[in-house]
């Protein structure tokens, strides 16, 4: 049965990646970026940036910088991936038509990241049974569910890099390429603003949170929890105050 | 006591006797009417005088101020910045707080719309809280703006729906649909207030200028969205709470006897940012933009999605959409 399933997870991932036609980045994809990218600034993107400047604080810095990649993501329609660097954080930006999207940075804030720190290099060997030694805070419930293993999403090779289905490899800020590669309807309205959220205001330079940001990549499914206390209400089905 | 009647005017010297002299019926007349003129002009400048502290008179005479001053939709701009001095500096006598009220116009080319995600929604209420917090809402009464209606699946149905679930959520077998004010297009609310005190901005926000509204609650009575809230009490809130961002049209201190409602953030919203309720939702179940530019995120949304309104056949054309995955 779980050999069933991955075969058709893999077949479901490979059409998916044939219909999406991904041109990866090389394998030297790192979270260290060029640091002299910032040279490459349009006047469009100096406007920008004056923006930005002028912005509410909690909104995210960043500057634009790098060179631009094709990628043709979800949706039938072809858009570009930019990647960006400033001193706190970084964002990517990808060109869906008119639209320009910038999204949170994931690694940074991660626990256990760099993986470097632990696998010193080494090729890891990802046994489901040793996951609980090293990882006993990872539930892999989302792999047991889809019949995937470790290394369908993560790099053996290289742990801090996630495995495309066309063996590119990009980092954990890029996590959404992976995800959109089975879940591309969601990937679509995220792209557009109808899925996930928007860090800062509704007008502007659109920066989105990225899917790990809500979804608990081994455990995707919003837990239940407690609501935020009921109102005062007289009839309790009523509507009036 | 036998002074002579006299038809002359008392003059500032002997103004002093006036009182002692028995005056006829058309020198009293004269009197009582220069004391009416007289008592009108200085009635402001009277007001404090009655007040122990100074902080009493400059509060008392702050309040008369505000008493007489007109409907904001009218005043002009420099009557604006003097009432937003005026309530300002009375919440810092009255209340200690160091609050700043803008009075930000709407931007132009921007009409604000709302759609709200029913695939999304769990329940969670972040939403009434963030909103709570953002708009300075009555502690004591527990005022809420948003309501989110728990029902079960298969039907959208108001009557059944239980608004005031407090239990794990998601609910198995149940749906979650908020409510709040749809900032319709062609409001109700604003064509039965009596006195012009509620009315639409260019940006589509309906508003209310709590000091010209006389607490009649007709809009309560015509919305029928169940989106206006009125004021049994002055609300109160704790002075570490409060939100010192504050627009005249939004979020700034409420009395008694005045409806308020929803505007979008409107505080927010008009610097650009998102309304309170969007940004605390932990699901993306709210997506907010400019219905007036089509690259928006809301623009995509009603196209690429199946949305609908509620109530849409009274034709009040709310500006809040709902939408499934």
């Amino acid at each position: 049965m779980s050999q069933t399933r991955v075969a058709v997870t893999a077949l479901f991932l490979v059409a998916a990646l044939t219909a999406t036609g991904c041109s990866e980045r090389s394998d030297s994809a790192r979270a260290t970026r060029p640091p002299g990218a910032d040279t490459l600034r349009s006047p469009a993107e100096l406007a920008a940036a004056a923006i930005n400047a002028t912005r509410q604080p909690g909104a995210l810095t960043t500057v634009p910088a790098a060179p631009v990649e094709r990628w043709t993501g979800p949706g039938n329609q072809s858009f570009e991936v930019a990647t960006r660097t400033s001193e706190e954080e970084a964002g990517h930006a990808r060109r869906f038509g008119a639209i320009t999207l910038q999204t949170a940075l994931r690694a940074r804030p991660l626990g256990q990241y760099p993986c470097t720190s632990c696998h010193l290099g080494r090729k890891v060997v990802m046994a489901e049974k040793r996951i609980a030694d090293a990882h006993q805070n990872v539930q892999p419930v989302h792999p047991k569910q889809t019949g995937a293993l470790c290394s369908t999403c993560h790099a053996a090779d290289d742990v801090e890099l996630l495995a495309l289905e066309n063996g590119k490899r990009v980092t954990l800020d890029e996590s959404y390429r992976l995800c959109a590669q089975c879940h591309f309807a969601q990937a679509d309205a995220w792209a557009h603003g109808a899925h996930g959220k928007r860090l800062d205001g509704w007008q502007g330079r659109r920066v989105v949170m990225v899917c790990p940001d809500c979804h608990d990549p081994h455990q995707p499914t919003l837990q239940p929890r407690i609501p935020f206390r009921a109102p005062h209400l007289e009839r309790p089905r009523g509507h009036d105050q | 006591m036998t002074h002579e009647r006299t038809a002359e005017l008392p003059s500032a010297a002997d103004h002093g006797t006036v009182l002692q002299k028995p005056v006829d019926r058309r020198l009293a007349l004269k009197i009582l009417a220069g004391g009416v003129a007289a008592g009108a002009q200085v009635l402001s400048a009277c007001a404090p005088l009655s007040a122990t502290t100074d902080e009493e008179r400059e509060i008392r005479l702050l309040a008369w101020r505000e008493y007489i001053k007109g409907n904001y939709r009218f005043m002009t701009e420099a009557e604006r910045a003097e009432t937003i001095a005026r309530l300002e500096r009375l919440a810092e006598l009255k209340r200690g707080e160091d609050v700043t009220i803008q009075s930000t116009g709407a931007l132009p080319g921007v009409v604000f719309g709302y759609a709200f995600n029913i695939s999304k929604c769990k329940g969670f209420r972040r939403c009434v809280e963030a909103c709570i917090n953002e708009n300075n809402l009555d502690r004591r009464a527990a005022t809420q703006y948003i309501r989110i209606f728990e029902m079960e699946d298969g039907v959208i149905d108001f009557d059944h729906a239980d608004a005031t679930f407090q239990h794990e959520v998601p609910a198995e077998g149940h749906f979650y649909i908020g409510t709040q004010c749809f900032q319709c297009a062609d409001p109700p609310c604003v064509k039965v207030c009596p006195v012009g005190a509620t009315w639409q901005e260019p940006d589509g926000i309906t508003v209310i200028d709590y000091d010209w509204c006389i607490g009649c609650r007709y809009c309560v009575a015509a919305c029928p969205y169940w989106a206006r809230r009125f004021n049994w009490s002055a609300p109160e809130v704790p002075l570490e709470e409060v939100n010192p961002n504050q627009h005249y049209l939004g979020n700034r201190a409420r009395k008694t006897g005045v409806v308020e409602k929803c505007t979008f953030c409107i505080h927010r919203t008009r610097q650009g940012r998102l309304p309170a309720c969007a940004e605390a939702c932990p699901t993306g179940a709210r997506v907010f933009g400019n219905l007036l530019d089509p690259d928006s995120e809301i623009r995509w949304v009603l196209a690429n999605k199946r949305v609908f309104r509620l109530k849409e056949d009274l034709e009040t054309e709310p500006r809040f959409w709902y939408f499934t995955d």
